[in-house]
């Protein structure tokens, strides 16, 4: 089997996650706004609690992936790991977008303003800017190695705000919450809740590994046909 | 109870286009590849 038949194959596979993962947000969408109690206090807005955070988890699952495999790239120079860790920044940067889009909607009705610049808000949009200029810089380098080596040493230095970020509430005063679900005492939701929040984690991450694949698949089929094509010049 | 139901369904709809409009352009991209 040829490199391009294995990425059309993973092609297709891809599609098949990608779609489950949909279905199953949808099925995120109907426990958290049929079946999920309101809470008291902040009313029907808290339920943004089970798309915000998990896609949250999902960026900064999507930035680590970026780190390890650019760190790894620049040892092994495997041009799989580059496409890989270009994959997962182009996701990452979308469920970022919905991290900074959803933040902002909760906070209104709760805090009394969209936006505040404090160490936990600043930090995330810094990193949306640091994996957009990720992807420009890919864009603007023609050549795969220089681009690779480049975007290699971007990625690194991105995916070390992951885990100021996380600690940033613990740091600096803000008015952002601590974090209810990775709390050393133990969750602080009540039972159906927590649930709902578990479903939404593994649903956004099985959607993250079905978008990613799909991504890096496309990616190898453009690589392996310029291969080709190279090739066939020769 | 305070009612702000309306930034719940601007949130969600704002990710659903946003998750929905992402898996669109790969399959569209996986489309024009194929051609």
């Amino acid at each position: 089997m040829t490199a391009i038949e294995r990425a059309e194959r993973m092609l297709r596979r891809s599609s098949f996650f990608m779609a489950l993962g949909l279905v199953l947000m949808v099925a995120v969408y109907v426990r958290a706004l049929r079946f999920t109690p309101v809470e008291a206090t902040q009313g029907p807005a808290q339920k943004i609690y089970y798309i915000h955070p998990p896609s949250a988890w999902v960026a900064f699952l999507a930035f680590g992936i970026v780190g390890v495999c650019s760190l790894l790239y620049l040892f092994l120079k495997d041009p799989r790991l580059d496409r890989l860790a270009a994959s997962s920044a182009e996701v990452g940067v979308v469920f970022t977008t919905v991290v900074l889009i959803t933040g902002p909607i909760w906070a209104k009705p709760i805090w009394g303003t969209w936006w505040t610049w404090d160490a936990r808000l600043t930090s995330t949009l810094f990193l949306w800017f640091v994996y957009f200029g990720y992807l420009v810089l890919r864009s603007a380098v023609p050549e795969p190695g220089r681009r690779a080596r480049y975007s290699a040493v971007l990625g690194i230095l991105g995916s070390l705000l992951v885990p100021f970020i996380h600690v940033s509430v613990l740091l600096f005063r803000t008015l952002h919450p601590k974090a209810v679900f990775l709390n050393p005492e133990g969750p602080g939701l009540p039972g159906p809740m927590l649930a709902t929040l578990l479903f939404s984690l593994g649903v956004f991450t099985l959607f993250f590994f079905g978008l990613v694949t799909h991504r890096y698949a496309q990616a190898t089929v453009v690589d392996a046909r310029a291969a080709a094509e190279a090739d066939d010049a020769r | 109870m305070p009612d702000n139901s309306a930034y719940m369904v601007v949130a969600y709809v704002a990710a659903a286009v946003l998750y929905g409009g992402y898996a669109a352009l790969l399959w569209w991209r996986t489309k024009k590849l194929k051609r």
